[in-house]
């Protein structure tokens, strides 16, 4: 299923990772139509609820409906039923990613914390499958940093270590990937809520660079 | 649009507007009819007219002739040449996934006298212009005629010599449109409609 | 009696022609080029507000259909939206959602938000599937201040400092990115989108004619329709008015307009009739 022509795609380099206290969630920036940039400073680390984010790849008319559907879904189920969990948000977002398969073009990494679980980090992929992973990544960008990830990662790593891991990670995955690039956005979140960090294009780490 | 050919052409003049459109109903290459008007009077001071496909000539003519009736009866008054600019265009759009095959032109004067002209594509989009509005299958050629004749301020006499010999020049140059030609002047005071001589090839 | 009279519209899209244009196509006869607006179209932040621009040409295929058409619609008092794509649907997306605002203005009384124009638009065009072409660049000043927003024909937003769309867009980005600075000021900012459309009018063979400028602030809007005229047309130099009996005419019939007068005369002088005749 490809997109439709004109339709704005996320080319994408998304990553969510759990750590202690919470998950840490990274994405480039850049959205493209075709080989043209529409936006280069993308925002691609939506909120859903409080302490609840969704990471957002694909087409970016699909995932925006598909994120603003849930987040008045966990809005509503807030005021009647309280704080929601983030395997609830993440339920919510596969049961519509599954069911309309046929017109979504959506691969979407729900993370957050809830009192239950702590941190927890959800991957659903294009058919609508549901994944809880340790750490997850999507995207186009993806496929250039699996090897780098699977080597990198390790349990229980402390917020500092994470921070590296994901700004690493991405800053490989867009060297690469032509429809990722921009900047590195990330959020914290913890029980205390979400703590944003920026990282312009000019202070991406550097690897080799030929 | 080329099944059955046609072309219609409408201009601004002193106090005067005038609207014209050849006569050929065609089938693609065989020519049917010298006798299809594609224009129509809405209002005693407002034309409108529906070159393209011939059915949709025709059905779109009667749902505008109830339409501007039923806007009459409920307005008690006639419709402005500007209302029912939009009144074309809303009614073309509701078919956005479906047109009507044709390209409608408003031509008339408003309740001061004022002239108005404008035409729509098939679905709805309203270019209001200030000189000429061109539709049909000569609209390259109309096109040409008309920005090198027109000239603001024409009177009525001489705007009917000037969209005559647009319209037939640039039909001569269409092998699906020509066959006769009629041209309505509409003035303040009186509407005058004249019959052309024209080339039936 | 049944009523056989033709119903009145209810509104909303009729898909009635499709069977019919389907199998048309189907023989051959394909459907006419609808009117886009090729389009260069930009919108900028600066220190007090929004500044839109736009350029004025409508073309149907590669024919100019419209020399000075408008591209800036309005949505509310506080919010114009700048439309790009197939001319009809950014005329009537805009309308149709401009009444929709009223309409909520009415119901809560208060001043409509960016947000709501941009989510109802988004909505919109997302149900639709990209099939409305409409892509829209929405600039306004509500109570959170200026915002700027582009929303594409499939449903998708970005909210930006400043933004270009249409055929001409990378011809103006490319003024953008070079020229823009946060808190610009008023002269400068109208400058830049004057600039930045120029620059899709020359270089964009889908843009042309004139600029037209709309600059929203928290009290007023001011819409410089035709801010620039870079293409005039040249004096023509000779006159082509032919005398008059040039054209050989077989049938004329007049018809003169009659001045229909209304008058109401009162027959009865006796006012018996009347409620408080004593």
């Amino acid at each position: 299923m490809s997109l439709k022509p004109g339709e704005v795609n996320l080319g994408t380099s998304i990553m969510a990772v759990e750590f202690k206290g919470g998950v840490i969630i990274g994405a480039d920036s850049r959205t493209t139509t075709g080989s043209y940039i529409a936006n280069r400073v993308t925002d691609k680390l939506t909120e859903v609820h409080d302490t609840i984010y969704c990471c957002r790849s694909g087409s970016a008319a699909d995932t925006q409906a598909v994120a603003d559907i849930v987040h008045y879904y966990l809005q509503m189920y807030a005021v009647q039923n309280g704080a929601p969990t983030v395997p609830l948000a993440a339920s919510l977002f596969q049961e519509l990613c599954y069911q309309n398969k046929d017109n979504l073009m959506a691969g979407i990494i729900v993370a957050g914390w809830d009192k239950e679980l702590g941190g927890s980090v959800w991957n659903i992929p294009l058919g609508g499958s549901l994944h809880r992973q340790p750490f997850a990544i999507g995207g186009s960008g993806s496929t250039y940093i699996y090897g780098y990830c699977d080597a990198q990662f390790k349990d229980d790593m402390s917020r500092e270590e994470c921070i590296d891991f994901v700004k690493n990670s991405l800053a490989l995955a867009m060297a690469r990937d032509g429809s990722s690039g921009g900047v590195i956005r990330m959020a914290v979140i913890t029980e205390k809520g979400v703590e944003r960090i920026f990282i312009p294009g000019n202070e991406l780490p550097v690897h080799w660079e030929g | 649009m080329e099944y059955n050919g046609g072309a219609v052409v409408a201009m601004v003049g002193k106090n005067c507007v005038a609207i014209a459109c050849d006569k050929r109903l065609g089938v693609q290459a065989m020519t049917i009819s010298t006798e299809f008007k594609k224009i129509f009077q809405a209002t005693p001071k407002t034309y409108l007219g529906l070159p393209g496909l011939a059915t949709d000539v025709q059905t779109l003519a009667e749902k505008f002739r109830f339409k501007i009736n039923m806007y009459k009866l409920k307005e008690e008054r006639e419709i402005e040449p500007r209302t029912l600019a939009h009144l074309v265009s809303s009614t073309l759009y509701e078919r956005r996934f479906g047109p009507w095959f044709t390209e409608p032109v408003v031509a008339g004067l408003d309740k001061n006298n004022n002239p108005f002209i404008c035409n729509t594509d098939t679905i709805g989009c309203i270019n209001f212009a200030k000189d000429f509005v061109v539709s049909g299958t000569s609209t390259n050629q109309l096109y040409g005629m008309c920005e090198s004749l027109w000239e603001p301020d024409l009177e009525p006499e001489d705007l009917f010599e000037t969209i005559s010999q647009a319209l037939m020049n640039a039909v001569d140059r269409d092998c699906l449109a020509g066959w006769g030609a009629e041209v309505v002047v509409i003035t303040p005071d009186k509407i005058i409609t004249r019959t052309l001589k024209s080339r039936m090839d | 009696m049944t009523s056989r009279l033709p119903s009145q519209a209810k509104g909303g899209f009729n898909f009635d022609n499709h069977v019919r244009n389907a199998a048309m196509e189907g023989k051959g006869a394909a459907l006419p080029k609808a009117t886009k607006t090729g389009t260069t179209i930009v919108g900028l932040i600066y220190k007090d507000g929004v500044v839109l621009g736009a350029d004025t040409r409508a073309t149907a295929g590669p024919i100019v259909a419209d020399k000075n058409c408008e591209k800036i619609h309005y949505l509310a008092p506080n919010m114009y939206c700048c439309g790009a794509g197939t001319a009809a649907d950014t005329e009537m997306t805009t309308s149709l959602i401009s009444s929709q605002l009223e309409l909520h203005r009415l119901a809560t009384g208060r001043q409509a938000r960016i947000v709501t124009a941009m989510t109802l638009l988004k909505q919109m065009l997302f149900k639709y599937q990209g099939h409305i072409g409409a892509a829209l660049i929405l600039g306004g000043v509500d109570i959170s201040g200026p915002q700027l927003y582009t929303i594409y024909p499939h449903g998708s937003t970005d909210k930006l400092p400043y933004v270009t769309m249409g055929s001409g867009s990378l011809n103006a980005m490319s003024v953008f990115e070079s020229r823009w600075t946060p808190n610009m000021d008023r002269e400068s900012a109208i400058e830049l989108v004057k600039d930045a459309i120029e620059a899709g009018i020359f270089n964009d063979l889908g843009s042309g004619s004139n600029v037209d400028v709309v600059v929203l602030t928290k009290d007023k809007v001011d819409v410089l329709r035709n801010y620039a005229r870079p293409n005039e047309r040249g004096v023509k130099e000779a006159s082509y008015v032919f005398r008059r009996g040039t054209t050989q005419v077989l049938k004329t019939s007049i018809r003169d307009m009659v001045d229909i007068k209304e008058t109401v005369e009162s027959i009865a002088t006796s006012t018996a009739m009347e409620v408080d005749a004593v």
